[in-house]
């Protein structure tokens, strides 16, 4: 019998007395009684522990995904810095090419001779004829035999043109003969260029005093090069060898390699 | 006898693992209420007093910890928990469909509770956390219940089985 209505009993007895929890709490709130306070008291270390362990995963987790922003972020920096590299860069070419300008600009204002401004397009390092191209040609006024120059002194001749373009056989060629004269002594020869060597100063009598360090300028002579353009400077004069001429070295003076801006002198009369 | 010793810090080990793990699932937005879910399964896998007295500790350890009124969850789950028991022997509750159903309508259930009682006890709309917090939260206990359901029905056997021994 008992056993029958046992479920109804214990229901309406966990009903009851839940409702009269409840009952109390709400007419006393804010009260928090022994038990709340006992379970306090057990649960507190328990979830404290617990979100500890969970805290230092978290923050495991955290610092990785931090990581993972850092190399994402790294990456990206990256990237910025090699477009700012390349920005840099090219301002600094921008800085230079304006100073090699300006140093053009300076030379055509100090010639005597129409000039013509010219881009160097083309270089033939590697073969053994030493000649450049420029982006100037018969339509702007360049001609066969006229002179170019660079702020550092004489690059060569025109030795071809075409409408818009010419090529200049540089000093240091084997087949370029410049007449000039050792600016010191006053000794004059012809500069032969050496191909990938220095160029030679031939023809200077054994009885001319020439002293390494002085400077090659052209003589005038010839007609081709106006007078004084400078070409280079003495590495080496000796008269071991035997004959009527000593032997001089000379050092150009315009590094080819980094040759970018010339002036064509328009030397020749209309 | 052993059953009655275990069932206080088996709940509140759940509670404790409900309030600090389980909450961490959705970045504490919302809540996932294993315990409810436990209550509705005792109520159609255990006997009145051994589930009438499951629930009661549980809703009771809820309310100390987490709720402001006493006694609310305790009341909520006991009822829930004789509810499902006047249910069990009607229906067959291991219908995935219908446990999902089932345990979605008693978290609204609760939710709706707790609405009355802020309504009527301290004239407060809390219509917005019902929507906000209790209806995903619904959601949440309902699609996780069958999962939760075949996790007690094996815990439920090695009890038995441990209590037979």
């Amino acid at each position: 019998m008992f056993k029958k209505y046992l479920a109804v009993i214990v229901a309406f007895i966990l009903i009851a007395v839940s409702l009269v929890i409840l009952s109390q709490s709400l007419r006393r709130p804010g009260s928090p009684g022994i038990m709340k306070k006992l379970v306090f008291e057990v649960t507190a270390p328990l979830e404290q522990g617990i979100h500890a362990g969970v805290d230092s995963v978290g923050g495991a987790w955290r610092r990785y995904l931090f990581l993972v922003g850092l190399e994402q972020e790294n990456r990206e920096l990256r990237k910025k810095i090699a477009a700012l590299q390349s920005e840099v860069n090219y301002y600094r070419e921008m800085s230079l090419e304006g100073t090699r300008l300006k140093k053009i600009l300076a030379l055509e204002d100090s010639t005597v001779y129409p000039t013509i401004a010219a881009r160097v397009v083309g270089n033939e390092g590697s073969s053994p004829f030493r000649t450049i191209l420029i982006n100037r040609g018969t339509r702007d006024g360049v001609k066969d035999g006229l002179p170019v120059i660079s702020p550092d002194g004489v690059v060569g001749r025109v030795i071809e043109t075409s409408w818009n373009y010419a090529k200049i056989l540089l000093v240091t060629d084997y087949n370029s003969n410049i007449d000039a004269l050792v600016q010191g002594s006053r000794a004059q020869g012809i500069l032969q260029g050496g191909g990938h060597r220095l160029s030679r100063l031939k023809y200077v009598q054994r009885t001319e005093e020439v002293k390494v360090g002085e400077a090659v300028v052209t003589s005038g002579l010839g007609g081709m090069f106006p007078k004084g353009l400078m070409l280079g400077t003495v590495a080496r004069a000796d008269k071991k060898d035997p004959g009527l001429f000593q032997t001089i070295e000379v050092v150009p003076s315009v590094d080819f390699s980094k040759i970018e801006e010339v002036l064509v002198l328009q030397t020749e009369k209309e | 006898m052993a059953y009655y010793i275990v069932i206080p810090f088996f709940a509140l080990l759940l509670v404790v693992l409900q309030r600090t793990l389980l909450d961490l699932v959705f970045g504490g937005r919302i809540g996932i209420e294993v315990s409810l879910i436990l209550v509705v399964w005792a109520g159609f896998h255990l006997d009145m007093l051994r589930g009438g007295v499951l629930a009661f500790v549980l809703g009771f350890l809820l309310d100390c910890l987490s709720g402001t009124i006493l006694g609310l969850t305790t009341f909520v789950y006991v009822v829930i928990f004789v509810l499902s028991s006047l249910l069990s022997p009607r229906i067959y509750g291991e219908r995935m469909l219908f446990i999902m159903a089932y345990v979605f309508l008693c978290a609204l259930l609760e939710g709706l509770f707790l609405f009355a009682v802020y309504w009527f006890v301290y004239d407060t709309d809390v219509s917005d956390s019902l929507l906000r917090t209790t209806l995903p939260q619904a959601l949440v206990a309902g699609v996780l219940s069958p999962a939760v359901f075949t996790l007690f029905n094996r815990l439920g056997v090695d009890v038995y089985a441990g209590e037979a021994r």
